[in-house]
């Protein structure tokens, strides 16, 4: 048995060995890491979409410089470890000069500082907690900031809709509470009253405790800082307990067509990157496009990956396959002027990797997704 | 400030709330506690078997078709196929290991169905469709004030009382239930006494196995949400309940279940929302420490 | 290999003498993500060699085992972060620490009989991971605990992978060192008894329960440690890495291995943690979750067809007993 236990050491070896040797092709790599599989597999795939229409359409235009893209999807489950993992992994491939990642803040901040010390820079189109790029020279982004966003919601809150008094239900993870605790600054400041806070966690599914706490709060809207798996939930299960007339508001994290498969999610509110009907004119072939190879609209994480590929992209074409000379270019695009124009608004990068973005607001309508007739400038 | 009538009305809506999940968590809870009674064996598998009882619901009324209450009635005759199944395959062969082994098994057991769910359905929550239930089920059927109970709370309360009727009184009047308390008492003796001790053990499993699915498909109307990892949580907190009533006692695990339901929801809504698991360890390990026969087991001594 | 046979330090010399010159044998560029995986089951060898105490030498399941992984991990981090410490401190902190908790949970609970005891820890560890959580206050909770410093040794500060290699390397030998001395010490051979037939134990007189105590408290102190080094080298923790998941997988490595034998234990970490890179790139991308599936049914043919693992755990590895073993068998092989 021991000779046993030996060999599949050494088979186990071996095949690692194997995997671990790089394939020198004549692509050019591009990997988007994201959770493919998992609870949140369904953010992923907007990313794998738009990444893989960015690099067709790249590809049948004669690809970079004579050379074709070729994306690699890491899935790394939205989980710190995984996301450790994968980013050791791409920072050891010399093939890689750019990586478009992570989707989740933590995920992100867990693979920061190996891109960091590998020195190879990474662009995410999703992560949003405002922690991130200014930690590293390496990381960029071309999605708004939470402070930001929650600063947004408010307003909207307050100056649209007229909510006077609203209770909120966070997460507890990165995202949620650095959104929810912008929310909380700039609602003060407007003086929306802030009934209460509850708290869940992904693996939550029970949330009738706490949201009959709010029922007798009596809110004008329940503010949602969270993911749509556990936002449709809990919208259901506060409709199943009676609350009628409590409005629904939430942000990026919502924006998730698995919100529509629930008829209770009626009229609920949510801030996005990206809506189709309100982009601008150089989104209509992007969206058409979409259209026709998938057969649903692009939502924001299509729509962002898109223009991040087109960014990596652009960086490789200009400045070749080096990681420092990516890095530079990205770093030039630092005004309105030089700045990438994408299907997502215009894209350029301040001292710290942080973009200025729009954000939308949408709403359920006769069980779709529409952009909210009132937007916030 | 709220009014008393406001407090009280909140502190009757959480005790509805609390009772409904009690009576879920009861109804896994007599699972473990019957497996445990004839073999003593925590068997961890069995959070397994009420999701699956979920999923298999799901897939019957979904994706085949079938209207609710036949599917119903079939997913509780595979949930307790399964748990025979499972007994067969896993714990009968190591029957006069040593505890260590079983256990362990258990625990693999637990995480192969888990993660075959997981390719099978995969993770993505999933709910019910909405036309599985006749449409008034989730309208509030009394309302006092402000506390609401809906019918599919009604339903799900009368359907875990019947059936713990009819399981208690399978266990008291029938013969297979005196065989099963027999063998709970002395397995050997109860071999020499005719009893066909393996026959009972899988009869056990089956009817534990058929009451988790069942408290599955239950689960998953009344949160309207099921995926492959709610059998890891439901099944510790009802094993919680189960040594909170006295592990190896059946009614010991209804009112274990309850109690428990309660605290969890009273917890969650009036202490603190985020340790609203951890109030099933607690209750847990403390049971254990200072009250190992439970609320209403019996004290063991330990044969020397 | 008759050598090896008669000698098994030889055996692990030369195998020590191969990890030393492997990060510098050109496997082409990759190697830092070899020696990342490497350095990932170095450390799962040290937290199977910890976890093994307690069903190994004790007989009982320690499904909590993750709890002092966590608990030595934030202190790491939480010590690096507050004060600056060089890692000679750090490390044997973080074990006090877990040894203190491993004494504190194991004193009450260790009079438990098996199952209960698995139970107990269990709750243990996941109260242990629910405080991680939400105590913001202390570990910043969901929100993680970034920016841990790199280990310092005597002023130099460590950065490249293979650095990293070497001491997760020097703390395996470390661990190694006192395992082997405990298996061997009168408190190694106490703990054999008790797993063997506790009441037997109880009636020559050794006192149950000050000793499984102790061995809980060691099997803590080495998963504290283990955690230690975790978060100086991923130098960012996070309460999703210490999922219940963690303790059964370090269970699978034991149970694989051989539960109670150091090297069966080695080799199981040594086998299947690589084993998850691999499954991670050969299975398809859909499939990716039936890389946990194969630990589970690993459990449960493990414990069917050979519950004693590859490489079976026996009394007395010294050379002593072998010999007197030969004489007694009359020159038998």
């Amino acid at each position: 048995m021991k000779r046993l236990g030996f060999f599949l050491c050494f088979w186990v070896f071996m095949q690692f060995l194997g995997l671990t040797c790089p394939s020198w092709a004549d692509s050019i790599k591009i990997p988007v890491a994201a959770p493919f599989t998992g609870p949140l597999a369904s953010f992923g795939e907007g990313m794998k979409n738009g990444a893989m229409l960015k690099a067709e359409e790249i590809n049948a235009q004669g690809g970079i410089n004579g050379q074709q893209v070729e994306i690699l999807f890491e899935d790394e489950l939205c989980d710190p470890k995984e996301a450790a993992t994968v980013a050791t992994k791409l920072a050891a491939d010399p093939a890689v000069s750019i990586v478009v990642g992570h989707l989740c803040s933590s995920a992100s901040l867990a693979a920061l500082p190996i891109y960091k010390e590998a020195k190879l820079p990474a662009i995410s189109p999703a992560s949003t907690n405002i922690n991130l790029a200014k930690s590293s020279p390496y990381y960029f982004r071309n999605v708004y900031k939470d402070d930001f966003q929650g600063l947004f919601l408010a307003k909207y809150a307050k100056d649209i809709k007229g909510y006077k008094k609203v209770a909120i239900f966070y997460e507890m993870n990165d995202y949620s509470m650095g959104l929810m605790n912008a929310f909380l600054k700039q609602a003060k400041k407007n003086g929306i009253r802030i009934l209460g806070k509850e708290a869940y966690t992904a693996e939550t599914t029970d949330f009738k405790p706490q949201l009959t706490k709010f029922k007798m709060m009596k809110p004008n809207a329940i503010f949602i800082p969270g993911y749509a798996p556990q936002g449709t939930l809990i919208i259901s299960q506060a409709k199943s307990l009676g609350m009628k007339n409590v409005d629904f508001l939430g942000a990026d994290g919502l924006d998730d067509n698995l919100m529509l498969k629930n008829p209770d999610t009626e009229g609920l509110f949510v801030t996005t990157p990206f809506i189709p009907d309100k982009a601008g004119p150089n989104a209509a072939a992007f969206i058409k496009a979409y259209r026709e190879k998938f057969g649903i609209d692009p939502n924001w994480f299509a729509a962002n990956t898109y223009d991040a590929v087109g960014i990596a992209a652009a960086a490789i074409a200009k400045a070749g396959q080096d990681r420092e000379k990516v890095r530079e270019y990205l770093v030039s695009i630092d005004t309105k002027e030089k700045a990438y124009d994408g299907v997502a608004g215009k894209t350029y990068f301040d001292k710290n990797g942080d973009c200025l973005k729009e954000a939308f607001v949408k709403e359920i309508k006769n069980g779709k997704w529409v952009g909210a007739e009132k937007q916030l400038q | 400030m709220e009014s008393l009538l406001d407090q009280s009305s909140l502190f009757l809506q959480q005790l509805v709330n609390g009772i409904t999940l009690g009576g879920v968590y009861a109804l896994i809870a007599v699972g473990y506690t019957m497996v445990y009674g004839v073999i003593q064996l925590i068997n961890f598998a069995h959070g397994e078997v009420y999701m699956l009882g979920a999923f298999l619901a799901y897939t019957l009324v979904a994706v085949v078709g079938m209207p609710f209450f036949p599917a119903f009635v079939l997913t509780l005759i595979i949930c307790a196929v399964l748990g025979v199944v499972l007994d067969f395959v896993a714990y009968r062969p190591l029957r006069k290991a040593p505890r260590l082994a079983a256990l362990i098994t258990a625990i693999g057991m637990s995480i192969f169905l888990q993660n075959m769910a997981l390719l099978i359905w995969g993770s993505q929550i999933k709910s019910y469709p909405r036309e599985v239930l006749p449409a008034f089920f989730s309208e509030a059927a009394i309302t006092m004030g402000d506390v609401t109970l809906s019918w599919l709370q009604i339903f799900i309360l009368s359907i875990t009382l019947l059936f713990m009727i009819i399981l208690h009184l399978t266990i008291h009047k029938t013969r297979i239930g005196m065989a099963m308390r027999a063998i709970s008492q002395d397995k050997t003796a109860s071999a020499l006494m005719g009893i066909g001790v393996n026959r009972v053990i899988s009869f056990t499993f089956a009817i534990g196995s058929a009451m988790g699915g069942m408290a599955g498909i239950l689960v998953g109307l009344y949160y309207n949400a099921i995926f492959p990892t709610m059998g890891y949580v439901a099944g510790i907190k009802a094993f919680a309940a189960a040594v909170l009533g006295g592990i190896g006692s059946v009614p010991g695990a209804m009112l274990g279940g309850g109690v428990l339901g309660i605290a969890e929801v009273m917890g969650a809504g009036y202490i603190s929302s985020e340790y609203r698991d951890g109030i099933s360890y607690a209750v847990m390990i403390a049971v254990i420490l200072f009250k190992p026969s439970g609320l209403i087991g019996k004290q063991l001594g330990e044969k020397v | 290999m008759p050598l090896f046979h008669r000698n098994p330090r030889i055996l692990f010399l030369a195998i020590l003498f191969l990890a030393i010159i492997l990060p510098w044998v050109p496997l082409g560029v990759s190697s830092n993500y070899l020696l990342r995986v490497l350095t990932t089951a170095v450390l799962y060898m040290i937290l199977a060699l910890g976890l093994n105490i307690v069903p190994g030498f004790t007989g009982l399941l320690d499904l909590g085992y993750v709890g002092f992984y966590g608990i030595g991990a934030y202190t790491s981090g939480l010590l690096a972060i507050h004060y600056d410490l060089s890692l000679w401190v750090i490390l044997p902190l973080a074990a006090a620490n877990g040894a203190l908790w491993g004494v504190l949970l194991g004193a009450p609970t260790l009079r438990l009989t098996g199952d209960y005891f698995a139970i107990v820890t269990f709750g243990f560890s996941e109260l242990v991971v629910l405080l991680i959580r939400n105590e913001l206050w202390l570990t910043r909770g969901p929100m993680g605990l970034p920016g841990i410093s790199a280990p310092s040794i005597f002023g130099y500060t460590l950065s490249q992978g293979w650095q990293y290699f070497y001491l997760a390397l020097f703390l395996l030998l470390v661990v190694l060192v006192v395992v082997v001395r405990l298996e061997n010490s009168r408190l190694g051979r106490a703990w054999f008894a008790i797993r063997e037939d506790e009441i037997a134990a109880q009636c020559c007189g050794i006192n149950l329960i000050r000793y499984k105590v102790m061995a809980f408290a060691a099997s803590a102190a080495i998963g504290a440690m283990g955690g230690a080094f975790y978060a100086k080298w991923f130098r960012f923790i996070h309460p999703d890495m210490f999922k219940f998941w963690e303790s059964i997988l370090i269970l699978c490595l034991i149970v694989f291995g051989g539960m109670g034998s150091i090297s069966g234990t080695m080799l199981g970490a040594l086998i299947l943690i690589p084993l998850t890179e691999v499954l991670r790139t050969a299975l398809p991308q859909s499939m990716f979750n039936a890389r946990y599936l194969i630990y589970g049914l690993l459990l449960v043919i493990m414990m069917r067809l050979r519950p004693e693992g590859l490489i079976p755990f026996q009394l007395s590895r010294s050379r002593k007993a072998e010999q007197a073993k030969a004489r007694l068998l009359g020159g038998e092989e």
